[in-house]
């Protein structure tokens, strides 16, 4: 348990430190878009895609998915170029931060529609089940997204078709700026997903060791064919629904316990070694990606002609 | 051999099945039955998917809920991980309630992930107005669904063409919508055994002409067929043009007819193609026009019910042999 939490450890502060200095570059105006930044989920993001397997599983995420793509194994240096804009990207910086795809370490897509990701899982899992690799469809999803149709129909579709699909709700009380309270009727959200006959785990975010244990056992059961899994976990946001936001209601915000503290705090010694070696690697990741070449117009024109564009 | 067009489209579904274990199909009622025990139901609402299940299994022939948003979704991700969904949208209205999946997420992979992958999927719906379904279940969508980059839009005519283009749209890398016509689907028509690929952005001329250009799709290639027959008893002389993909469109033949012509027509069921074409011959061939195009398309109007006003809604013959009348002269 020692070496995963450490593994936890090490990804959760690529993650942290990667969107930090994305930050920082959003700051001096270098990033063409509006980051979302994850912080306070990189623990969570870290645990759960430890459990899977690259190859054999498929993950899509939000609009928030930065960590994601990391903790999946994408290559800093291709998300941090595809963030910028740039032709080192993952997609040749024609996705940019809300539409990150690493297929081929497992992480399908995020997505700039909220919700819209899900469905998209729902077919991973099928492609599992149907060319029975093995592997499972894993969606990440925030609170903001489970009252959206496409969220609720593919929670019902997963039961009623028996497909090896886990949901992670990451439950940050927020959705862009409306509280959960307020947005979702009924009584909870894991509740719901009861009703639709998912087997149903809460998660603490901020417990690493539980949620490393947890996922294991969840990840197991959906490979062994026992059906769709439906996982609520708690998180908090530490920072606003984009990186520069200065609304009223962020005061909500602060004061929240940083998971990534707590499970540097319970590292110990070794912790200090793995910020100073991430930092120093990311500080060369952001200078090489900021001094990458950008995409080259004859690229659009390809993509022109092959959508049927007029000559 | 003589079949239908779901006939074509059965015996199709058949074969790529059988030679691909990658395909895959799905959708509401098209097996039929499902939970209920008693064996294979309906086999689509059109009879196109059935057997299926027989022969290949409910692991690959597999009835969803009611729930497009979600099963078309599953498609698209089914199709960015090995396989090959063929998904059946029973009525084009109903992409109203998926337009998220198709629109934002199908059309957009190519791009978005650089062109290293895309969305290898089919999905087969119906179009067609004219047998009082009303409203939300007899819309012809393929002008709208047309002008989204990164679909692929065709509108079969017969039976050879509904099967080669479903063959076709396939083994493309992108995500292709099948439009079929409700009213077409006993439509008989020559077949030839294996059912070839028709290739797309390739129409077809239907009758040759010298007098005049009309471009129609679907069910409208057989009303100005019809035209055509009663305008040939007084020595006119109409070529009509069956483009069988929307998007790729065929401007080539298109352009090639008008040049001989001089003179367009366009009659169609949507909203969206008739104007295309019409715009993209303005500025492509311009110098071929000899008097200015015409569209016979719908009124602008969502689909009456009662028989007499949607018969009024549909392009006609006699708007059709007006327009001609028109541009021709007596």
């Amino acid at each position: 348990m020692q070496n995963k939490l450490a593994q936890v450890f090490k990804k959760s502060v690529e993650i942290r430190v990667f969107e930090t200095m994305i930050a920082s570059l959003a700051d001096e105006g270098k990033v063409p878009g509006l980051v979302h930044l994850c912080n306070g989920a990189e623990t969570l993001q870290s645990a759960v895609c430890l459990a899977l397997n690259s190859t054999t599983d498929s993950v899509t995420g939000s609009h928030r998915s930065h960590g994601l793509a990391l903790a999946m194994g994408a290559d800093p240096y291709k998300v941090a170029s595809e963030i910028l804009g740039k032709a080192d990207g993952l997609s040749a910086g024609m996705g940019g931060t809300q539409h990150l795809l690493a297929p081929e370490v497992g992480f399908l897509s995020s997505n700039g529609i909220v919700g819209g990701q899900v469905p998209m899982a729902s077919g991973a899992a099928l492609s599992a089940k149907v060319l029975k690799t093995g592997g499972i469809g894993v969606t990440f999803f925030g609170d903001g997204a489970a009252n959206q149709g496409a969220v609720l129909e593919t929670m019902n579709l997963a039961v009623a078709l028996q497909l090896p699909m886990l949901f992670v709700l990451e439950n940050n009380g927020f959705g862009q700026s409306t509280s959960a309270e307020f947005a979702s009727g009924g009584v909870s959200l894991l509740k719901r997903a009861e009703g639709f006959g998912l087997q149903t785990y809460a998660l603490d975010g901020a417990d690493a060791k539980d949620c490393i244990e947890k996922v294991e056992t969840v990840v197991t059961s959906i490979k062994a064919g026992e059906g769709p899994v439906f996982i609520e976990a708690s998180v908090p946001r530490l920072a606003g629904h984009y990186h520069g936001e200065t609304a009223a209601y962020l005061s909500d915000c602060g004061g929240q316990t940083d998971p990534l503290k707590i499970l540097n705090d319970h590292i110990g010694d070794i912790s200090e070694g793995i910020w100073r070696e991430t930092e120093a690697l990311m500080v060369d990741v952001m200078k090489r990606a900021s001094a990458a070449p950008v995409p080259s117009q004859d690229l659009l024109r390809k993509f022109h002609t092959e959508m049927g564009g007029q000559a | 051999m003589m079949l239908s067009i779901s006939e074509a489209l059965n015996k199709a579904h058949h074969q790529l099945m059988e030679a691909d274990e990658r395909v895959i199909v799905m959708g509401e009622d098209i097996v039929g039955g499902a939970g209920l025990g008693k064996g294979e139901g309906l086999g689509g609402v059109f009879g196109v998917t059935s057997g299926l299940v027989d022969k290949f299994g409910a692991n690959r022939v597999i009835d969803t809920p009611i729930s497009e948003t979600a099963f078309v979704g599953m498609g698209i991700g089914s199709a960015m991980t090995g396989l090959k969904p063929i998904v059946e949208v029973m009525f084009c209205d109903f992409m109203g309630v998926c337009f998220d999946q198709i629109f934002n997420q199908a059309a957009k992979v190519r791009l978005l992930s650089g062109g290293r992958i895309s969305v290898p999927m089919v999905i087969r719906t119906t179009l067609g107005a004219g047998d009082s379904s009303g409203a939300m279940h007899s819309q012809a969508l393929h002008g709208l669904l047309a002008t989204a980059p990164g679909l692929k839009v065709a509108c079969p005519s017969n039976p050879a063409d509904a099967a080669g283009l479903l063959k076709t749209a396939l083994e493309d890398d992108d995500p292709v919508i099948l439009m079929e016509h409700k009213g077409l689907y006993s439509l008989e028509g020559e077949v030839a055994d294996d059912l070839p690929p028709v290739p797309f952005g390739e129409g077809q001329v239907i009758r040759e002409g010298c007098d005049i250009t009309i471009v129609a799709v679907s069910r409208m290639v057989h009303v100005a067929n019809q035209v055509a027959d009663v305008l040939a008893q007084g020595g006119g002389e109409v070529e009509i043009i069956d483009p069988r993909t929307i998007m790729p469109l065929d401007m080539n033949l298109i352009l090639k007819s008008v040049q001989k012509t001089g003179k367009l027509v366009v009659v169609d069921e949507s909203f969206g193609f008739a104007e295309m074409v019409i715009s993209r011959v303005s500025e492509e061939g311009f110098g071929y026009l000899k008097a200015a195009p015409k569209k016979v398309i719908p009124l602008h109007t969502p689909i009456p019910y009662a028989p007499g006003l949607e018969q009024e809604w549909l392009p006609s013959e006699a708007q059709i042999v007006t327009a001609v009348k028109e541009l021709v002269g007596e």
